[in-house]
């Protein structure tokens, strides 16, 4: 089941937020652009709150080829 | 009726007579032949291990203590026994009580596995560089197990324990057997070929014997695994097991449990870590924004003592300007009543000295010019004036003109008889 259109994956949303929190430890912090990408960060902190707050996992089995 | 005609006796009883009946056997006269497997040593005291039939599928297991066999044993040595076989009440167990063991050249299992893993190790197989990461945030993973395996189970609960919304995609195998290493490298085949190929593929299975793990120590396998376009976690047994798949795996794991701890990480860490970036973000945002209100608090605080210092300085200005005004105003109209107050007397004052001077100066004119004439004429010259004018040259006169002398006291009028020039 791919994700839907536009919704990052956790992991693209996980890597975009670590990077926000990155520029916010390395940058001299410019509070427009800070504000900017602390929004974007909440945004994406919640998408992976989301995502982990799914906590089915689940199985399928594939049948046996050399069976067949 | 069971009983009749036999001899009743409790299980204590029985396992004695069995035992006793085991005595009978001459056990000093007898060695026994086989290779060890499943060697272990329990709380550095006791030995055990199963003496395996090279050719047949037996095996017997053998219980020593570290006091009596000095030796140092491990799988897949082959070795002989002298030992009295004994069933052991508690746990029904048979097995052989050993006296001594001695060494008879490696056992053909261990041997061949050390032989394959040195080839496969020069072939590159077990390389470090060629290891390939695992992505941190699997959504399918590929699982190549049996499904009656305890490994089955244990991966999928620590898998749902730590991480949830993965596809798990289960190939079921045999994982020993005759049938294991076929099914495997189909599993293999399977996953890869895949039109949404899991991101990571799991081998794994329960610990086992050097035996039961032949097909994870198997050449084609080994190459499956090192082979597969997707990375491999393998994960056989107990820590202390260990098979070739192992080495050629991107990543080890010791248990399957181990396996799901590597593949996924843990919710709660990760809910954590997003937690903390949020919270970073906004305290590194709000400790900018309270650096910059400090900033302009200075400035505003500065700039108000700057003000208040220059409005101070111009109320003084201006107090000290009006005060001097005032005395200004009130020196002028002083200066004015005083004007006032003597106008007339300066005036009268100015023109009595005036009118002095002038008649003054008027008889000093006249005594000047009377006393500058008369102490000439005194002196006893005279003044010679013809029709008015005075004479100073005789050649202008003639004869018989008349002239008006003026002495310093009266005068006299007289005629011209000579002339001499």
């Amino acid at each position: 089941m791919p994700p839907a259109k536009k919704q990052p994956t956790f992991a693209q949303a996980f890597s975009e937020l670590e990077e926000l929190t990155q520029w916010f430890e390395n940058e001299d912090v410019d509070l427009d652009e800070g504000l900017k990408k602390f929004e974007r960060g909440l945004e994406l902190a919640d998408v992976c709150k989301k995502k982990l707050a799914e906590v089915e996992n689940k199985v399928k089995t594939l049948k046996k080829k050399f069976e067949d | 009726m069971l009983e009749e005609g036999r001899k009743i006796l409790t299980v204590g009883d029985y396992l004695t007579l069995v035992n006793d009946s085991l005595a009978l056997i001459p056990s000093e006269s007898i060695v026994v032949v086989g290779e060890i497997v499943d060697h272990r040593v329990s709380q550095s005291k006791w030995i055990n291990f199963d003496l395996k039939d090279e050719e047949k599928d037996a095996k017997i297991s053998c219980f020593a203590t570290v006091f009596k066999v000095k030796t140092p044993l491990e799988d897949g040595m082959r070795v002989q026994v002298v030992g009295y076989p004994k069933v052991y009440e508690r746990f029904g167990k048979f097995s052989l009580n050993v006296e001594a063991v001695e060494p008879v050249g490696e056992g053909a299992l261990a041997k061949a596995y050390a032989l394959l893993k040195k080839k496969l190790e020069a072939e590159g197989l077990f390389a470090q560089d060629r290891k390939r990461e695992i992505p941190r945030f699997p959504s399918r993973i590929g699982l190549i197990t049996s499904s009656e395996a305890a490994a089955y189970g244990d991966f999928l609960r620590i898998l749902n324990n730590r991480w949830g919304g993965v596809e798990v995609v289960h190939v079921p195998v045999h994982v020993q057997g005759q049938y294991a290493v076929g099914e495997i490298l189909g599993a293999f085949e399977q996953l890869n070929a895949l039109q949404e190929r899991p991101e990571v593929i799991v081998l794994t299975r329960g610990g086992g014997s050097l035996e039961d793990l032949h097909a994870f120590n198997d050449e084609a396998v080994a190459r499956a695994v090192f082979q597969s376009d997707v990375p491999v976690v393998v994960g056989v047994g107990h820590e202390r097991d260990e098979s070739l798949c192992d080495f050629v795996a991107d990543v080890r794991a010791s248990t399957p449990s181990n396996a799901a701890e590597i593949v996924v990480p843990d919710r709660r860490e990760i809910l954590r870590d997003v937690e903390l970036s949020a919270q970073r973000m906004e305290d590194v945002l709000t400790m900018e924004l309270e650096r910059r209100e400090r900033a302009v608090e200075r400035a505003v605080s500065a700039l108000g003592q700057f003000i208040e210092l220059r409005m101070q300085d111009v109320r003084l200005t201006i107090e000290r300007l009006s005060h001097a005004f005032d005395r200004f105003r009130l020196s002028l109209v002083a200066t004015r009543q005083h004007i006032e107050r003597n106008q007339e007397v300066i005036s009268h004052a100015f023109l009595s000295v005036f009118e002095r001077l002038k008649q003054g100066t008027a008889s000093l004119i006249r005594l000047f010019e009377s006393f500058d004439v008369q102490r000439v004429l005194e002196r006893g010259y005279s003044i010679v004036r013809s029709g008015g004018s005075s004479v100073r040259d005789a050649s202008k006169l003639a004869t018989g003109q008349s002239l008006q002398i003026q002495l310093a006291r009266g005068s006299v009028t007289s005629e011209v008889t000579d002339i001499e020039s």
